[in-house]
């Protein structure tokens, strides 16, 4: 599991560019929409790279949840998704 | 001769559109008049244009306030504040005052804003035909097509306020782009008129003996919003900074390079044939604006329909899309080379702007808006 959420901290952070995350650590905390503020260009990206990497699609994981869960989407919410999944 | 009214929302990206369209019917004799918020109809319409007061000073106040709290939000958090705190409760705010316009009015037909939602629902009360005015083509594409469960929650929202998706007429919902930047099916209904230019009265100044030789580019990003709008705006004025071109920036006053003319505001559509190249947000009338003169873009989308409108612009060759809130000097002066050097993005704005000529603008959707009458 720790594998899992070092390798999606990653990919987050080659989508993002190591800059921007400066002082950020990726927790299993760490949101999609408040935290990593993550642009739907970069969401696109994520979601390619996860697929080359597990073949999980993160569209398909998001299009099931409401508008609160997508809000409070988490890193340890994908990296259970991911880990449950392969 | 009919009677049109507009019901439009505080906004100016919203009033400008019925400005031309409302323009073109009083010019083919028609009686023409607006439901919203007085003092920002004033500027926007022709001389002596007949307003009703929908959103007094105090509301659109508190929308203004509001507006700024919105503008801090990121990622899912907009959207579910911009219905249920923004569009909502403005559709129940200006139900009496557009009751009262088509009372006084008697219009022929309701011609609504999609972001003002008591139109349809006083007009369906009436028993009056009622047409959208889709001022962002991105809501025909459903960008929340892929979250099924989110897109319920919003058609449960409409239905609450208004027992349907007043966001689209059955009769007609005029879109002011074109089948060149909207991929799709649309039913006939579904009118594409391009940008709505003409009739358009644009009454701020501007210092035009600044502008020098040379190229020129406009910098315009909306609503500054926070820190990501400033951080962005500093990276884009480094990246001018090296470049041979003079920038036109839209910003309240700052330091800057020699080669920027800071300006509060522009006459967008007078300062647009001077130019070669604008850098947006991604504002749909921006975009189309500056497409509809053939101008390359730049644009770094921040929420909305600008991600939407941002890639309709990268389909059509017409321009680059940065990451707003982390491109540097260095990726926005590579992307201002790129579709000022590289004559492909020049040429395939001009091809959208074909697309828009042929569209027909305002005289298209008055068209359309005189067979809605006629039934």
């Amino acid at each position: 599991m720790d594998e899992v959420l070092q390798q999606v901290a990653k990919l987050i952070t080659e989508v993002v560019g190591p800059d921007f995350l400066l002082g950020v650590e990726i927790t299993r905390d760490t949101t999609f929409s408040d935290d990593l503020g993550l642009e739907s260009i970069e969401f696109v990206a994520l979601a390619d790279k996860l697929n080359a990497h597990y073949g999980v699609d993160l569209v398909a994981f998001l299009a099931d949840m409401d508008i609160d869960e997508i809000m409070a989407m988490s890193v340890g919410r994908l990296v259970d998704h991911i880990t449950a999944r392969v | 001769m009919s009677r049109f009214l507009f019901v439009v929302p505080p906004l100016t990206g919203h009033v400008n559109p019925t400005a031309s369209v409302g323009g073109e019917l009083l010019a083919r004799g028609h009686e023409v008049a607006w439901v919203g918020h007085p003092g920002t109809l004033a500027p926007l319409l022709p001389d002596g244009a007949r307003t009703f007061p929908a959103i007094d000073d105090v509301l659109e106040a508190g929308i203004r306030a509001k507006r700024e709290r919105w503008l801090a939000l990121r990622g899912m958090a907009v959207l579910k504040f911009f219905w249920e705190e923004f569009l909502i409760p403005l559709g129940h705010s200006m139900v009496p005052g557009v009751e009262t316009a088509v009372r006084a009015f008697r219009p022929d037909v309701v011609v609504a804003d999609q972001q003002a939602l008591a139109g349809p629902v006083v007009a369906r009360g009436a028993g009056l035909p009622w047409a959208t005015s889709a001022s962002t083509s991105a809501e025909l594409v459903n960008p929340l097509r892929t979250m099924p469960k989110v897109d319920a929650w919003v058609r449960d929202l409409l239905h609450g306020f208004a027992g349907g998706d007043v966001r689209f007429s059955e009769e007609l919902v005029l879109v002011y782009s074109s089948k060149a930047l909207v991929a799709g099916e649309f039913g006939d209904e579904v009118a594409f008129v391009g940008p709505a230019l003409a009739h358009r009265v644009e009454r701020v100044g501007f210092p035009w003996e600044r502008l020098t030789g040379g190229r020129r580019v406009l910098i315009s990003l909306g609503t500054l919003n926070g820190p990501a709008g400033e951080r962005f705006l500093g990276q884009a004025l480094d990246a001018v900074a090296g470049l041979d071109v003079q920038a036109v920036v839209l910003a309240p006053p700052r330091p800057a390079p020699e080669n920027v003319l800071v300006v509060p505001s522009v006459p967008q559509l007078a300062l647009l044939p001077h130019l070669d190249a604008v850098v947006t947000h991604g504002g749909h009338n921006t975009v189309c604006e500056a497409l509809a003169h053939g101008l390359p873009l730049v644009v770094a989308p921040i929420r909305d329909d600008q991600p939407t409108v941002a890639a309709q612009v990268v389909a059509a060759g017409a321009g680059v899309r940065l990451t707003y809130s982390r491109a540097r000097a260095a990726d926005i002066r590579s992307a201002l080379r790129s579709v000022l050097d590289e004559p492909e993005y020049a040429a395939a704005a001009g091809s959208v702007r074909e697309s828009f000529l042929a569209a027909g603008g305002a005289a298209a959707a008055a068209d359309r808006l005189e067979k809605v009458v006629a039934g």
